[in-house]
């Protein structure tokens, strides 16, 4: 088997999200299958400016075909096009403008891919908001595989995506969340194959939380946040929680932030920013702390989330997030907070409750275990391309419009479509079958673990979706009758 | 908040996310967030303020005012001396300018040309004042809006406060009750008092081994309100008078110590034994009973 691996930057250095998950993949896909990766020049996912040689070469044993970038990303530009596209009325022609703005725009990779698909079983294409993930897709249709890694951004609502999640011939989710998104925005025929998959982690199996104390001299109890330090990511507002536990005198707890930083650090004994880490320093921070928090607002799957499940640690994350939110329930793995109080008292009930964090952390290793091991991932992969090469084309993508149709302004704001998307965590399996059918077992694996997002919470009492989530808390709720004090 | 009632391994975090809710508010009142502030603000406003003071539907009047005020769209126009005489072809503005002094034959255009070119520099400063407004009234907007959000805010917050203090009041109304009825059970005793206790489970057996009588409890602090009450009762029976058991046709206050007792009273009794002999020593000063 040959595949083909789609993405918009790739190497060793690059820990996008996107581009993380697209190497892991491929390195382990390499295990079972010849792998090209198809990538562009440019590290820089602003400016998309060439920075590395095209040509070939190999990465941790995968063959990497690099191909330059036509134009780098004009921010004003790009910025002028999504005012356009996100806030008011558009037209088709508007939105793959703002496509061409957003880049990478490499037509040479898309015209390798158009002329040499064919050597390939499969294509994995991935990030779908990106010009190779769509140029792609509509190149070699009939290969394509989608990894969307979709957020809950205004992006997901342009109509240009809908017949590219349409026309593709499989789709590889992240979560139900993302699942759930697409197949309402897209209106995804419910035959179409798809699973929700993830990606695994490469965690140490042992760690050593003294010697990062010792080596940053952590000696009281620590939460961790790792990632970029972004007001994007909900940094700002951790901040500003975590500011009010403190001066609550709430807890005893240290803010220790692990990342890159985009925005100002308030000046406190108890925040420490240590920079950008190696994955050893990392590992062992999350395997010390007591909990790792993640404020970020969209996400389509938190690896270092799945790494702290890894770890035993429990997680609090944003209840904003429909995904993260989702995977707490799921995994019962983690709180999550919806404002500056329940982050205080979530944060003091995982500090000061051992054992309620230590069956959080517990529950999540094994979440992790049962779903999201490298195992686990690679079977998923391997049973949607066993089931691809046995099954025949069964849709054909739909054609771009033509050129006056192109040009008339239908196009509602796409901030528009994506406020009127169903929200909220998805907790119970999805009624359609044809994912089921997806993620069935084959004989091979009927023994192995359950699909991970089928887990029902309780028999039949919640929707596919918590319409409420935003419902009013002074309607109450259920009250803590079983509270012992 | 250790307070949390999980017992099982299989933790339900929508249970203890339920919890965490009900303690805050229990603790805090209701925690609003910004957009629930802001629906309350144009929506319900009146719940929440003083309705002598402000109207709920008060943004809802600025805006439908303020729609009304919009600039003037309509392009404004410039009249000077030659516009009525104007046109983009040549010979008929020559034509026109060659019968001017015939036109005037008939009437005096000049006051005409003159209120007309004073309307139009009048529309013009109409325009730039309506522009000028329009900003003010954004800003009026801006601020009506952001006092009406924080008035609201405040409303909240004032009934959290309020409910905090009840809160507080009751616990602390709870907390006086506790300490008088602590204060009541409060045993005072002298050193030699607590050398006798200290004594007496040396001394004690002797008197204790009549069969048919348990052991008295070692814990002397540990007899209940009642039982005190009682022998408060029994001792000023001996000072001021008979004893209640006495005047029912009962022993003298000496025998006590002899008679068998009801068993809730044993211990009591047991002790006056035990202290019978120190009968003349002053009694300890009970406080007032509360």
């Amino acid at each position: 088997m040959k595949l083909a691996v789609v993405v918009q930057r790739y190497g060793p250095s690059i820990n996008g999200g996107a581009e993380l998950h697209a190497r892991y993949v491929a390195e382990r896909l390499a295990r079972h299958a010849e792998v090209d990766v198809l990538t562009t020049c440019a590290t820089d996912y602003v400016t998309w400016q060439d920075t590395l040689e095209p040509g070939v070469e190999q990465v941790n044993g995968v063959n990497v075909r690099r191909f330059r970038v036509g134009r780098e990303r004009s921010p004003d530009e790009f910025s002028r096009c999504s005012e356009r596209v996100f806030r008011q009325t558009h037209s088709v022609a508007d939105e793959l403008a703002w496509l061409d703005a957003e880049g990478p725009t490499s037509p040479a990779l898309v015209r390798y891919l158009a002329r040499r698909s064919r050597e390939y079983d499969h294509c994995v294409l991935f990030s779908y908001r990106y010009y190779h993930a769509y140029h792609g897709a509509r190149a070699a249709p009939e290969k394509a595989v989608l990894v969307p890694t979709a957020e809950r951004d205004p992006a997901i609502g342009l109509s240009i995506f809908g017949p590219i999640f349409r026309g593709v011939r499989a789709i590889m989710f992240n979560s139900p969340e993302e699942r759930a998104m697409i197949r309402a925005v897209a209106g995804i025929a419910d035959d179409q194959p798809s699973v929700v998959v993830g990606v695994g982690s490469e965690v140490p199996a042992v760690t050593d939380p003294e010697r990062f104390r010792r080596k940053f001299g952590l000696h009281e109890p620590f939460a961790v946040y790792v990632g970029r330090v972004d007001a994007n990511k909900g940094c700002g507002e951790l901040f500003d929680f975590f500011g009010s536990y403190l001066r609550e005198g709430a807890g005893a707890l240290t803010l220790v932030l692990i990342g890159q930083s985009v925005l100002d650090i308030p000046a406190h004994p108890r925040i420490r920013h240590l920079g950008f880490l190696d994955d050893r320093d990392k590992f062992d921070a999350i395997a010390g702390a007591e909990l790792l928090i993640m404020p970020s607002y969209f996400e389509s799957l938190s690896m270092v989330a799945l790494e702290a499940w890894a770890l035993g640690r429990p997680v609090l994350a944003n209840g904003r997030c429909d995904v993260l939110k989702g995977q707490c329930i799921r995994s019962s793995a983690g709180l999550y907070y919806d404002g500056r109080l329940e982050f205080i008292e979530t944060l003091r009930a995982l500090e000061r409750n051992r054992w309620l964090a230590a069956t959080l952390g517990r529950n999540g290793r094994q979440f992790f275990r049962e779903h999201y091991t490298w195992s686990v991932i690679e079977r998923k992969y391997l049973e949607m391309f066993d089931r691809l090469s046995r099954a025949p084309v069964a849709r054909v993508m739909e054609r771009t419009a033509g050129w006056f149709e192109r040009r008339r302004p239908i196009c509602p704001p796409s901030s528009e479509v994506v406020a009127s998307l169903p929200a909220g965590p998805s907790i119970a399996p999805p009624a359609s079958p044809p994912d089921a059918r997806a993620t069935e077992p084959s004989p091979r694996s009927a023994s192995g673990p359950p699909d991970p997002h089928s887990v029902s919470r309780s028999a039949g009492g919640h929707s596919r979706f918590r319409r409420g989530q935003h419902r009013s808390r002074r309607g109450g709720g259920s009250s803590a009758s079983t509270r012992t004090q | 908040m250790s307070d949390f009632n999980v017992r099982s391994d299989s933790v339900n975090v929508e249970h203890i996310m339920e919890q965490v809710r009900s303690r805050i508010r229990e603790k805090r009142g209701i925690d609003y967030t910004e957009d629930q502030i802001r629906e309350m603000a144009t929506v319900k406003l009146e719940k929440f303020l003083d309705s002598r003071a402000v109207r709920s539907d008060l943004l809802e009047e600025f805006r439908r005012a303020h729609g009304t005020l919009q600039p003037t769209k309509f392009p404004n126009y410039s009249f000077e001396e030659q516009t009525l005489f104007e046109s983009t072809r040549a010979p008929v503005r020559w034509i026109r300018r060659l019968l001017l002094p015939v036109l005037k034959l008939f009437f005096n255009p000049n006051p005409l040309i003159r209120a007309l070119h004073t309307q139009s520099t009048l529309n013009t400063m109409n325009r730039e004042r309506d522009v000028a407004r329009h900003g003010i009234d954004q800003l009026h907007y801006e601020l009506l809006h952001n006092l009406v959000v924080e008035t609201t805010r405040m409303g909240i917050d004032l009934r959290n406060l309020q409910m905090r203090v009840e809160s507080l009041a009751s616990r602390l109304e709870f907390n006086e009750r506790r300490a008088r009825a602590l204060e009541s059970v409060v045993v005072y005793r002298p050193p030699s008092e607590t050398a006798d206790t200290e004594l007496a489970p040396e001394v004690s057996p002797a008197a204790d081994a009549t069969p048919g009588r348990p052991l008295e409890s070692p814990g002397r602090l540990e007899e209940g309100p009642g039982q005190r009450s009682r022998r408060r009762r029994r001792r000023r029976g001996r000072r001021g008078g008979p004893s209640a058991a006495a005047i029912m046709g009962g022993h003298a206050p000496q025998g006590d110590a002899a008679q068998p007792t009801a068993p809730s009273e044993q211990g009591a009794s047991t002790r006056e034994g035990s202290t019978a002999p120190a009968e003349t020593t002053p009694q300890p000063p009970f406080p007032p009973e509360q």
